[in-house]
């Protein structure tokens, strides 16, 4: 028995807008990711290899499960296209498939199981076809029975689509009151309905209400009350004299002194109430902040290589610029207009200044083989407004599928990775290529490729 | 770089081993059933040591040619270090990617008679 889980990224595309910081399988539900439950159910039914599909971004889910030996199995990953049939996803996975019965998870819905039935008998002498299957999910067999149908009870199987916050608020709690009876959750307990993971600090005077499940570095300080229903995550501190009831403190939180945290989610600064989907983001760190380190510092070598190559830039081009710019400008061969563009940073835009060069005019084709378009825009490199080298800006208005919020990466640059390329293809493709980069380039490579962009830019408008 | 050109089914496989970078791609992008906007191909990665950006271009542009953008290129048996290029790049949403090259012929000539 081998069981493929597959997901469709619009199935779980509500998870980004909510918890922005976490990828939507590795959501946990009762401290727990999601996408461990589904292992454990594929272990439960026999398999003893599970390969994860998915048609979007797949790599912090492998870097999570790697290749399975946490679990003894053997994992793999794969994609497909959002509208592949069982069929074509079977034929896509053919060798891993190879002769053995295979169980398809599809859909990002939460299993309602229970570890102490024997899953294994029934997923073997199950005939072909539908097991499982709610709005949005379902889980199939496919290959014949290797069995004969089993007498007595069929265990019980159910499907709960996870299809918003509301969804996914009750499915945590249904897993942390059914609790460790039906599923295997992380943390110690020396009683049912109470579970505490590692190196939690629990002030005196604090009471936890069962059920619970609190994970790893947790620190409940004075006169704090956890429960009933509470789930709190890891790295997270209560402070002194707030209460948390059937709400989920999300991993990374910090929640301040004198608050009751009662039916809500609560996810770094940003706090959601389930039921009617409003969230509120805090600004104040002492009422609900994110604790999670800050990437500014990894991001300072490559702001200040990029800073100082802007300068070179500045200084050698300003000559040329001088001369050539009061000219063009008088001549109406310099048309500049402002555009709002998506920041680095996710909900800010930034303003820059679009030029368009006549370039059949002999010091238009100067100035363009110079780049002098860019000029303006190398002084926001000092600002680190933008990068030397990066991503086309986006302009903010437009609905676009490269927009930093459906984005993997997204650095605008002065220079785009796509131009130093000299991409072959057109269009949203461009972004493959700059994506790439963003995620392998150094502060030194970086430099080489505005050299290269610098270079190619004229030639680019040449063939065009 | 060396390619080796097979068929199957009617469908041309195209078998890349070694490192498909800056300095191959060229080679890639030249080679007849890959340059043909009508031959539907099946690109075997299984022995692709390392691929870059250029390399990916080659693909990326190769497929952008073809007459069925979607099926013109059919990838099988990537590697893990290939396949993440693809998945970090999100490169992965423009091909169907099969990890048996068999398979993917078959896929290939289902779409390729469909077609016609």
């Amino acid at each position: 028995m081998k069981t493929i889980l597959a997901f469709r990224e619009e199935e779980f595309a509500w998870s980004h807008e909510v918890f922005s910081c976490l990828h939507p399988l590795l959501l946990p539900l009762c401290n727990k990711p999601f996408i461990e439950f589904l292992i454990d159910f594929a272990i439960l039914t026999g398999s003893t290899a599970v390969r994860i599909l998915c048609d979007g971004g797949i790599n912090p889910i492998e870097r999570y499960c790697e290749n399975g030996s946490r679990w003894g199995i053997a994992l793999s990953y794969g994609s497909l296209h959002a509208d592949d049939s069982a069929q074509i996803l079977l034929g896509k996975n053919r060798k891993f498939c190879g002769e053995e019965r295979i169980m398809i998870v599809s859909g990002f819905s939460f299993i309602r199981y229970d570890k102490r039935l024997d899953y294994k008998s029934l997923a073997s002498s199950l005939p072909e076809g539908e097991w499982a299957a709610c709005p949005g999910g379902s889980i199939t067999l496919s290959g014949a029975p290797e069995k004969p149908p089993a007498d007595g009870a069929a265990a019980p199987l159910s499907l709960m689509p996870l299809d918003g916050m509301a969804s996914y608020y009750r499915a945590s709690m249904e897993a942390l009151e059914t609790g460790a009876d039906r599923y295997v959750l992380p943390g110690y307990g020396g009683e049912p309905g109470c579970a505490i993971g590692r190196n939690v600090v629990i002030s005196k005077s604090a009471q936890i209400r069962k059920p619970v499940s609190i994970g790893n570095n947790v620190q409940l300080l004075g006169d704090t009350i956890i429960g009933p229903s509470a789930i709190i995550g890891s790295n997270v501190i209560i402070d002194r004299e707030s209460s948390v009831e059937s709400s989920i403190v999300l991993d990374n939180t910090y929640i301040g002194e004198h608050l009751e945290v009662n039916g809500r989610i609560a996810s770094g600064n940003r706090l959601n109430d389930p039921r009617s989907g409003a969230s509120i983001s805090m600004e104040d760190p002492h009422l609900l902040g994110s604790i999670k380190k800050s990437q500014t510092l990894s991001a300072l070598p490559r702001k200040v290589a990029h800073a100082l190559a802007a300068l070179v830039m500045i200084a050698v081009l300003a000559v040329p610029f001088l001369f050539l710019w009061p000219l063009l400008k008088l001549g109406g061969r310099w048309r500049s207009a402002q555009i709002d563009c998506h920041s680095e940073n996710p909900g800010e835009t930034i303003s820059l200044g679009k030029v368009e060069l006549d370039a059949t005019n002999a010091l238009g084709a100067i100035a363009s083989t110079l780049s002098l378009d860019h000029y303006f825009r190398l002084f926001r490199v000092l600002t680190a407004e933008l990068a030397l080298i990066g991503s086309t800006p986006l302009p903010a208005e437009a609905q676009h599928p490269n927009a930093p919020a459906n984005a993997l990466a997204y650095r605008p640059g002065v220079f785009s990775y796509a131009e130093a390329e000299q991409w072959p293809a057109t269009g949203d493709d461009a972004a493959i290529v700059e994506r790439y980069h963003l995620v392998h380039s150094g502060p030194i490579s970086d430099i080489g490729l505005v050299v290269k962009a610098f270079v190619n830019r004229p030639h680019e408008k040449s063939s065009a | 770089m060396i390619i080796t050109e097979t068929s199957a089914n009617g469908i041309v496989i195209v078998a890349l081993e070694g490192n498909l970078d800056a300095l191959s791609a060229p080679k890639l992008r030249g080679s007849p059933p890959v340059a043909d906007p009508k031959t539907a191909i099946v690109l075997d990665l299984e022995k692709v040591d390392f691929m870059d950006s250029s390399g990916l271009g080659a693909i990326v542009g190769a497929a952008r040619e073809k007459d069925d953008p979607a099926c013109g290129i059919v990838l099988s048996c990537m590697n893990d270090k290939v396949r993440r290029t693809f998945e970090t790049t999100n490169a992965q949403r423009l091909f169907h990617i099969f990890d048996d090259t068999a398979a993917a012929v078959d896929f290939a000539a289902t779409r390729q008679i469909a077609r016609t």
